[in-house]
């Protein structure tokens, strides 16, 4: 939990230009936020209807290529 | 294809609708809000410049989230904003094992007395001591308005904005905060 207490060592509390600044970075949010909401998304295989789909494909090329030998 | 001059252009109502969709567009609120909402965390934070940084940008990639759930009331947008930065920092000081020592200005501590007519004048170190001790132990949600009013320097216009009530409302609860002080600072003495 928070405390109030006097600032008796006279501590900066506004910040600088310079601090606002140094944290004002509007690619490095949108970086983030596109980690972020794209880490929750399914690999294809792990689809169901994608994996049958994978699936069949694959076999589809075995029996190709077993066929041409 | 809209460019970035023609974005600033626009009404904010209409940045919005466009960054809602695409959330590139979202950069045009963050240019204009960004430095107002690391202040309030940085003050919140009695000067934390590395958690203030943080927490700002917490805020900003919620609001970006939950763009599609934001619904204009009337409100400006920065109200919004502040509510999600004040939430963050709640739940931070929340998250902390021990107190989090908060540092707050003689002057503005002498705000709250004069305002809670407990104090005209100079007020000695210990009845500052004595003030602030008394608001530690206020509700959370009574300290949150002294907090906006007195340490973030907000008019009532802008604390109605961000509880959503009319400015009547929000002057009327900060007053009854100060005669609860002054009661309780006079019960003391």
């Amino acid at each position: 939990m928070r405390k109030f207490t006097v600032n008796k060592d006279k501590k900066q509390l506004d910040p600088t230009d310079a601090q606002i600044k140094r944290h004002k970075d509007f690619s490095r949010l949108h970086h983030d936020y596109e980690k972020l909401t794209k880490r929750g998304k399914k690999p294809l295989y792990r689809d169901p209807k994608m994996f049958l789909f994978l699936f069949i494909i694959g076999i589809i090329l075995l029996l190709i290529f077993l066929g041409e030998m | 294809m809209t460019s970035k001059r023609h974005i600033q252009q626009l009404s904010e109502s209409e940045i919005i609708a466009l960054a809602k969709k695409d959330r590139k567009y979202f950069g045009t609120l963050y240019d204009r809000y960004f430095e107002r909402i690391f202040r309030f965390v940085f003050k919140r934070l009695g000067g934390d410049e590395d958690t203030a940084a943080d927490l700002s940008q917490q805020t900003f990639i919620k609001a970006m989230a939950n763009m599609e759930k934001y619904e204009d009331r009337g409100f400006p947008f920065s109200s919004w904003l502040y509510r999600i930065a004040q939430n963050e920092v709640s739940m931070y000081f929340r998250q902390q094992k021990k107190n989090y020592s908060v540092p707050i200005d003689e002057n503005r501590i002498q705000d709250v007395a004069t305002e809670a007519e407990i104090f005209s004048s100079h007020m000695s170190m210990d009845d500052q001591e004595k003030l602030v001790e008394m608001l530690n132990g206020l509700e959370e949600s009574h300290l949150d308005i002294i907090e906006l009013r007195f340490f973030q320097q907000m008019s009532f216009k802008d604390i109605a904005e961000i509880y959503s009530v009319s400015e009547a409302t929000a002057k009327m609860r900060t007053y009854r905060i100060l005669e609860r002080i002054n009661k309780q600072w006079k019960n003391e003495e």
